[in-house]
């Protein structure tokens, strides 16, 4: 079958667009600074058998996670036009709980099954269970919140009020979790709507052909991008912190195999799953795995399922980076899915020293405070993520004070944060000579320090506090971060995941990890 | 009286002038080393010994940012936050990159101070800025051979008494300071920190290059095109450089909205497509604002007219990627080498497409002043088409089929990812290359409308003689909807409005043509993004609805808050009106008609008429297939559509009841 070229780049730009318009609707009309602010969203379309076809991903975490849980939602729910399917179970579709789905079919007037899905997935900020934020130092899903299968949300256009009511009664702020989820089914309205069009644009026909295209097109450019890198086995090690719950580091270790354009990585090495909340399931392994090799493409290629085809991926169930039921999993999105990164990083590092850098941050510093504002006299939940010190590389110094690989979020400016919570901040600045020493220095963290003005709960989840973030090739590891709370008997360092109880005047102090250097520095 | 306006391109530097009873146009090549010499050049050009009033639209603020060529320049802050510029809103700008590389500080660590002194949201000093900090401080600005100094303190909106103090204990340095609190009152550190970073950074070179200006003009008004619209005398722009950064396109935008009024066509998306990048904007009666400009990656947050800028134009190159995918742009051949046709370049371009297919007209390129080389865009074009199995006008076509898709989503950015419908508008399409796109371009978008003005090269220069004097004012108040009483607001509102006629007085603005709107920033309660609505007696129920339009929801039980109060003051000038040119029949004169040529559209040749544009008369219609060409651009008029001049020598091409 002849590819146009000319085609495949109109068809490429027309999905894309697609999914792009899904995630500007999500984006604007959500209510919650999680979702709106911090973009913590994505939005795909897929087609009638679940394959990716193009994402508008601002979080790459979201990019293998996105296609397992449509698949999920087919498997489970057969559905007819104007049916919307919920889902969060990490253990079937999901990540962790508070990364909601859902999936929209989409129907020709004459057709029998759908021809399309679109899907979009967004983090919500409170989904119930032990702490508000629901991402707790937790030892088991239950204590996570809401666990939601495969579900029908929107039942022919309507919404399964009785459903809907008694999901909401499970959060801790029902009216955002209202507003946001009328985002979502927004979106994948747009998105349905889209479908439609340009179906009868161009034909089913000539639109399923393209999609095929683009992801035969997506795999031509993996492949070529990994038949560069020379061919062998290529190990690496590393290890978390801790569970949160015991001191023992937790080993991980991967055997990545290049073989002419394939890569084989197997994670069947890696330790068991823990009893803390920092287990990963598989979902979130493909995602890292697929955000490192997106990376090595130089070009801009679409998202779709080709980029997988190229690459297998083994994983020992039960083992941390494919937990299985009932895991604690809230923290293997955030943190987990930092360290795989690395893994998977450093090991390429040994195929291909000049093209990778050192070690990042490698974690994202999720830090939770709630409490009650005694200026309103409401409750208050504050989530936020920290950035820190990149890798240094071959070619240049890592950047400083900036989100790294699997996250992107933005801050929440200190005057917002001050209006909206009681909070002082005290000192928010670049963590200098964090950065690991070498012939390019790695990045310097961050410092925030923040003052409460009431009393409060905060919840760190945390990692590189005793594990430093590598170098490579003879540069220095990057200082790992540093947790601390003032009071007024003096300051205390805790551990990388932690929950206390703050007094007002007390104030919460996070250093944030340097990154690693590269090269031995020039005496 | 005379009054001549003037837009300094990068090309060229474009003159446009009237005398109440005749008007004309100028154009003479850029002096991108001093610019002031062209400028100078064409005023004395234009005017001799008249006296005239100056509107300018100058690049020097705008090519100091981007090419990093400002003032040695200090950043003062609260101690602790020095670094706020530094760590930005701590995102990076490409996801996929294994390398992260951040958009370094205009100010580097060395030269950002931090004091003592802490203000808080209500304005509450709870801790004092120490005067005794302020001396060691001025001896370390002046042994750093500081240029130019800003200052911007957390919460200083709310209360300036530090900044204020800073500020004089600085003065006797005698250097440009910008104060945070009097550059942009509101609220969010980073942004408020980096438009006054950045206007403290421009303000020197755009100092020398007014005074070397206004050594010349002397006693002549002297006005500086902003980028929200409005101008401002040449002092006051000197204060408030940040202000007229981009100010060239929105010139074009403000021609766009005054002769689509005159016309009588208020709902406008506005098209301008050069050589290596599009600019679009849509028009709802009135110009669009938006406070979330990023100028080289740098965030600018005084309303600016909001225009979007992709990297499609005439010159954009057309290559094959080694997935198998064509690929038009963002690179481009520039104006050199250029597209094939102009002689140097070897590449293939949107430009060469449009000549392979007959849409450009070889000898009548720049009115015949520049030939294009056919033979050799023939050659590559069917090189290039054999290397990918298709024929050389599949491929043409296909080029300017992918530079179309990307020229359609941005318009989709501004208008349906706004809440509006394109079809309700009309493509005002201008700049070089603009005509020769616009019709596909509405087609694909489902717009039935597309006008093409008269003399479409020069609208930026155009529009800055059209423009009112508009100054800008904003104030945060963070205030909850109980708090937010009409009158309260109204009452917060009086020192900006007194402000404002006093500031416009100096501007030479008389009372009666100073108009004040009134505007506040809200959102709901929780939300990180505000809205824009008139201040009215119903300004909760305004905002439901404006989030309606642009959100697709509302939702009138969630309370509403007004962070920011906003004051845009207009001065306007009397309105020149347009003049009607003589009609002429429905069938063009003899003269304008320059024969025909072949043409192909959708795979088929034309036998295609060509016009002289400048020999149209209001009236005339035309059927495409047909080309128009004239001095700076090209129109090209597929089959099935029909153009028709209007009273003013604008084109209007009707494109309803055709089909896509």
């Amino acid at each position: 079958m002849k590819v146009n070229p000319i085609l495949l780049q109109v068809f490429r730009n027309r999905f894309v667009a697609i999914a792009e318009e899904m995630g500007v609707t999500l984006g604007r009309t959500s209510f919650s600074p999680n979702i709106k602010e911090r973009r913590d969203y994505s939005c795909a379309l897929f087609d009638a058998r679940g394959d990716m076809i193009a994402q508008a991903a601002h979080i790459p975490v979201h990019l293998g996670s996105m296609p397992l849980s449509v698949k999920a939602a087919i498997a489970a729910v057969p559905m007819v036009a104007g049916d919307m399917v919920m889902l969060n179970d990490p253990f079937c579709g999901g990540t962790h709980l508070p990364d909601i789905t859902l999936v929209a079919p989409v129907y020709l007037d004459a057709s029998e099954n759908p021809v399309f899905f679109v899907a979009n997935r967004a983090h919500h900020s409170d989904v119930g269970g032990m702490t508000p934020g629901s991402m707790p130092v937790s030892t088991s899903i239950f204590q996570e919140g809401l666990i939601i299968p495969p579900t029908k949300l929107v039942e022919q256009g309507k919404i399964d009020r009785k459903l809907f009511d008694f999901l909401l009664r499970n959060v801790r702020t029902p009216q955002e979790r209202e507003g946001d989820f009328a985002a979502q089914i927004m979106a994948n309205l747009t998105g349905v709507d889209r479908c439609q069009q340009l179906i009868a644009k161009y034909g089913m026909q000539e639109v399923n052909l393209y999609a095929a295209h683009l992801n035969d097109y997506a795999e031509r450019m993996m492949r070529q991008t990994i038949a560069g890198i020379p061919d062998g086995l290529y190990q690496f090690e590393d290890s978390l912190d801790s569970d949160g719950f015991s001191d023992q580091e937790v080993p991980l270790k991967l055997c990545l195999e290049i073989n002419q354009d394939q890569a084989h990585l197997d994670f069947s090495d890696c330790a068991d799953q823990v009893t803390g909340s920092v287990n990963a399931v598989y979902a979130i392994t493909l995602s890292a795995v697929l955000y490192c090799f997106r990376c090595l493409i130089e070009e801009d290629v679409p998202t779709n399922a080709g980029i997988a085809r190229p690459l297998q991926i083994t994983t020992r169930p039960g083992s941390l980076v494919d937990a299985r039921f009932p895991a604690a999993v809230a923290g293997g999105n955030v943190e987990t899915s930092q360290r795989i990164v690395d893994l998977v990083l450093g090991a390429l590092a040994k195929a291909i020293p000049a093209r990778i850098p050192a070690a990042s941050q490698g974690s994202m510093n999720n830090t939770s405070i709630g409490g009650l504002d005694p200026r309103s006299g409401q409750p208050f939940s504050y989530y936020e993520t920290l950035a820190g010190g990149c890798g240094a590389d071959a070619a240049q110094q890592g950047a400083s004070a900036v989100h790294s690989h699997m996250t992107n979020t933005l801050n929440t400016p200190i005057e917002a944060l001050e209006y909206a919570y009681p909070f002082r901040v005290t000192e928010y600045s670049v963590r200098h000579d964090s950065g690991g020493a070498g012939k390019q220095r790695g990045g310097d963290g961050l410092i925030r320090e923040i003052e409460l003005l009431a009393e409060a709960e905060v919840t760190v989840l945390s990692e590189r506090r005793s594990t430093a973030p590598y170098g490579l090739l003879g540069g220095e590891p990057g200082k790992p971060g540093l947790n601390q709370v003032i009071r007024k008997a003096g300051s205390e360092s805790l551990p990388g995941k932690f929950t206390t109880r703050l007094k007002p005047g007390e104030r919460l102090r996070i250093e944030t990890p340097g990154g690693g250097g590269w090269g031995k520095k020039e005496k | 009286m005379l009054i001549i306006g003037v837009d300094t391109g990068g090309t060229f530097t474009d003159f446009i002038w009237q005398d109440g009873e005749e008007q004309g146009e100028y154009k003479l090549l850029s002096t991108p080393q001093n610019p002031a010499e062209a400028v100078l050049a064409g005023l004395r050009h234009i005017a001799g010994e008249r006296p005239y009033q100056l509107i300018h639209g100058s690049t020097v603020a705008t090519n100091a940012l981007l090419e990093k060529k400002g003032a040695r320049t200090a950043l003062i802050t609260n101690r602790g936050f020095e670094d706020v510029i530094e760590i930005a809103r701590q995102n990076r700008p490409e996801l996929y990159q294994l390398q992260v590389v951040k958009n370094p500080p205009l100010v580097p660590s060395k030269y950002r101070f931090g004091l003592p002194g802490r203000v808080d949201q209500s304005g509450a000093i709870i801790e004092e800025l120490d005067e005794a900090t302020l001396g060691p401080l001025l001896e370390e600005l002046n042994a750093a051979k500081i240029e130019s100094i800003a200052v911007s303190l957390l919460f200083s909106f709310s209360n300036p008494e530090h900044e204020l103090l800073v500020g004089k204990s600085l003065q006797s340095l005698k250097l440009p300071m910008s104060l945070s609190h009097q550059t942009l009152a509101e609220f969010r550190e980073y942004e408020r920190t980096s438009t006054t970073l950045i206007n403290a950074y421009v303000a020197p070179k755009m100092e020398r290059y007014l005074g070397e200006l206004e050594a010349e003009v002397g006693p002549n008004s002297f006005r500086i095109m902003q980028s929200n619209g409005g101008s401002i005398s040449a002092k006051t722009a000197r204060r408030e450089s940040v202000r007229t950064i981009l100010s060239g396109p929105a010139g074009g935008a403000v021609g766009a909205a005054t002769i689509g009024r005159q016309s009588g066509q208020d709902k406008l998306i506005s098209f301008d497509m050069g050589g290596t990048s599009t600019d679009v904007s849509l028009i709802d009666g009135e110009l669009p604002l938006t406070t979330e400009s990023t100028i080289a990656g740098y965030p600018v947050k005084v309303p600016m007219i909001d225009i979007h800028t992709v990297g499609a134009g005439g010159g954009s190159i057309a290559r094959l990627d080694r997935g198998g995918s064509l690929q038009v742009g963002p690179q481009s051949a520039g104006a050199d080498p250029g597209p094939i046709c102009y002689g140097k370049g070897q590449e293939l371009t949107v430009t060469d497409a449009n000549l392979f297919l007959g849409r450009l007209i070889p000898d009548r390129f720049l009115g015949g002043g520049m030939a294009l080389e056919a033979t050799k865009v023939g050659l590559s074009m069917r090189t290039f088409a054999a290397e990918m199995d298709l024929e050389a006008t599949e491929l043409a076509e296909g080029i300017l089929a992918v530079a179309n898709t990307t020229m359609e989503r941005a318009i989709k950015k501004i208008s349906v990812e706004k809440g509006f419908d394109p079809r309700e508008f009309c493509l005002f399409s201008f700049g070089g290359a603009g005509g020769m796109h616009a019709v596909d371009l509405a087609r694909l978008l489902q717009i039935p409308k597309v006008m093409i003005p008269t003399a479409p090269g020069i609208l930026s220069a155009c529009g800055m003689l059209f423009a009112d004097v508009i100054k800008d004012y904003s104030q945060t108040v963070m205030l909850g909807q109980e708090e937010a009483a009409p009158a309260r607001l109204k009452g917060l509102l009086h020192p900006l409005e007194r402000q404002a006629e006093r500031d416009l007085q100096l501007e030479g603005v008389p009372q009666d043509r100073i108009e004040l709107q009134p505007l506040l920033d809200m959102r709901y309660c929780g939300q990180s993004f505000e809205l824009m609505v008139p201040l009215s007696d119903d300004f909760i129920a305004g905002f439901h609805q404006k989030h309606a339009q642009v959100y697709g929801y509302s939702n009138p039980h969630k309370p509403t808050e007004v962070v920011n109060l906003r004051l845009r003051a207009f001065g306007r000038p009397p309105r020149l009106a347009a003049q009607e040119q003589p009609a002429g029949g429905t069938v063009p004169e003899q003269q304008a008609q320059l024969g025909t040529s072949s043409a192909v559209f959708s795979g088929h040749a034309f036998e295609t008429a060509i016009f002289e544009r400048s020999s149209l008369k209001p009236g005339n219609q035309i059927q495409g297939p047909a080309i128009l060409v004239e001095y700076s651009s090209t129109i090209v008029l597929p089959p099935d559509c029909r153009a028709v001049v209007d009273p003013y020598g604008h084109l209007l091409i009707d494109l309803q009841g055709v089909a896509s």
